[in-house]
């Protein structure tokens, strides 16, 4: 048998449901590589090696007496240490909640559990999935597989390197401007932001009540949507939830692509100096492949992408803030320097400037829609370039340098996938997006499977 | 936006004094700047808007 950790959830859960492999032996060959490799790149907080060990051993029963429960039944998976867990540490990678313990799951973790999950830990993150990793924080900062001299994006960057990293086959993220798709962009995997709504936030830490979105990361397109299968859903828990049609995401992976409309929004990244050669011919052989599969690609102007990103700005800035005021007024001290500046600078932005921010996000949606009359998708550069390196200053607002290119689809809530399209001269991975209308994922994943069905990029691993 | 002019530092203290927050003087220098910096981006923000135009979140009495 090859190594099980180099199995996608697909694939896993075919030869679980054969009867070929058992949890318990996909669950041991992950917790053994955890503890052989994950010193060098930190990317759990917690494992939970007994619950685990527990959950695949009642998968295995249950599959062997013909219960099998779905595709993520006996699959291992870890969350995001925003994610809260019964009776396990949930610290949101802050000393504000470092031994903080919940008494129920959320609702996410609910739906993986009741599908038969394998839990096997908490993920770092930056600090309340705030985007910015800081040295002053009670665990140690999650480095890129690839190279461990370099930042593996964030926030959900414990999630990024895991999945990489073969330490687990999915894990949870969220994504409130580009927390999903940053690290798995930088880390080399697959990662879908849902549609605002679609998933339920509740029992997750909140950053920006009207753009956070909870979604899965891992190591291909198909993988993540069989993730979805069992995550999306109304829950009137959270008033952010929509009700919505059940769709078969699994299915919509395996849907031909030929006839499909993308716009690409070339003007988002081609226009600006700060990406790299590699990565603009990176997303423009990708355009090759998606029209050798039978898609058409024009290039179509969107709104500019400085727009979509001071939009969300000044919003997560003001939620932020005002989710963790009462916190920065009584113990400063104890956020990450970093984390601490980013949600003090809410206190001084104007109920009006929130009301036009809220306002332009609306004219914004409206002229993405527009734009993006008589297609399907919208696809852009994921990122700019090579992930930042651990030596490097980190700037405290990072927001005023570049644009953020994943900003315009928490701007509009509509769902965006990251899809690895190749890797550059220095060994980094590089990719492209891919937007669906709101809701329609099943576009957004037929288009990202097809594309890396038809190229070798899910062949390469990080070695460590 | 209605504020296009941004504040000097001093001005910002001041203004820091009565936010409500224990800040430090490094904390106020680095606020200034990414105040001062959001500010400069917020300018692509329309400061008139037609009547019509509600922010996303409108409140509705039987939800």
């Amino acid at each position: 048998m090859t190594d099980l950790t180099l199995l996608g959830i697909a694939d896993a859960g075919r030869l679980l449901a054969r009867g070929e492999i058992t949890s318990i032996a996909l669950t041991e060959s992950f917790l053994k590589r955890i503890e052989a490799v994950d010193s060098k790149i930190s990317s759990y907080i917690t494992v939970t090696a007994d619950l685990a060990r527990n959950a695949a051993h009642q998968a295995d029963r249950e599959i062997k007496g013909g219960a099998r429960r779905g595709p993520m039944h006996g699959i291992p998976v870890a969350l995001k240490d925003i994610y809260e867990t019964a009776g396990v540490k949930t610290t949101g990678h802050s000393h504000f909640k470092k031994d903080y313990v919940p008494a129920i799951d959320a609702e996410t973790v609910r739906r993986l559990k009741d599908a038969g999950a394998v839990i096997l830990g908490k993920l770092g993150t930056h600090e309340f999935a705030n985007g910015a990793m800081t040295p002053d924080q009670p665990f140690p900062a999650v480095r890129n597989p690839w190279n461990v001299k370099y930042q593996p994006g964030g926030s959900s960057s414990g999630s990024g390197a895991a999945v990489a990293a073969q330490l687990c086959m999915g894990a949870m993220g969220s994504d409130t401007g580009g927390s999903i798709r940053n690290p798995a962009g930088f880390c080399g995997t697959a990662g879908i932001k849902p549609t605002y709504g679609l998933l339920s936030r509740c029992g997750i830490f909140p950053l920006s009540f009207s753009l956070d979105t909870a979604g899965p990361l891992a190591w291909t397109t198909e993988d993540c949507a069989l993730m979805l299968d069992v995550l999306a859903g109304h829950d009137p828990n959270d008033q952010g939830s929509a009700r919505t049609t059940k769709v078969d995401y699994g299915a919509a992976a395996q849907r031909p692509i030929k006839g499909l409309r993308i716009a690409l929004a070339r003007n988002w990244y081609e226009d600006k100096d700060a990406v790299t050669l590699e990565m603009k011919k990176g997303v423009d052989e990708a355009v090759r492949v998606l029209k050798d599969l039978g898609a058409t690609v024009d290039d179509v102007v969107f709104p500019d992408v400085w727009d979509y990103h001071i939009c969300g700005r000044v919003i997560i800035t003001i939620e932020a803030h005002a989710i963790h005021r009462q916190e920065v007024i009584e113990t400063p001290e104890k956020f990450g320097y970093t984390t601490r500046r980013r949600f003090q600078l809410g206190a001084f932005l104007t109920a009006e400037q929130y009301i036009s921010a809220l306002r332009f996000r609306r004219q914004l949606t409206l002229d993405t829609r527009a734009a993006m009359r008589g297609y399907d998708l919208v696809m852009c550069a994921n990122h700019w370039g090579a992930p930042e390196t651990f030596e490097e200053p980190q700037p405290i607002f990072h927001f005023l340098g570049k644009p953020s290119l994943t900003m315009p689809f928490n701007v509009t809530g509509q769902p965006a996938a990251t899809v690895c399209c190749g890797f550059s001269s220095d060994g980094y991975p590089l990719s492209f997006q891919l937007a669906g209308r709101a809701f329609d994922e099943a576009s957004v994943v037929a288009a990202g499977a097809a594309y890396e069905r038809a190229t070798p990029w899910r062949a390469h691993r990080p070695k460590l | 936006m209605s504020s296009p002019k941004a504040p000097t530092l001093e001005e910002f203290r001041t203004r820091a004094a009565l936010s409500g927050l224990t800040l430090t003087p490094e904390d106020v220098e680095h606020l200034h700047k990414g105040y001062v910096g959001l500010l400069a981006m917020m300018q692509r923000i329309p400061t008139h808007w037609a009547w019509a135009a509600e922010p996303p979140q409108v409140f509705r009495a039987d939800k």
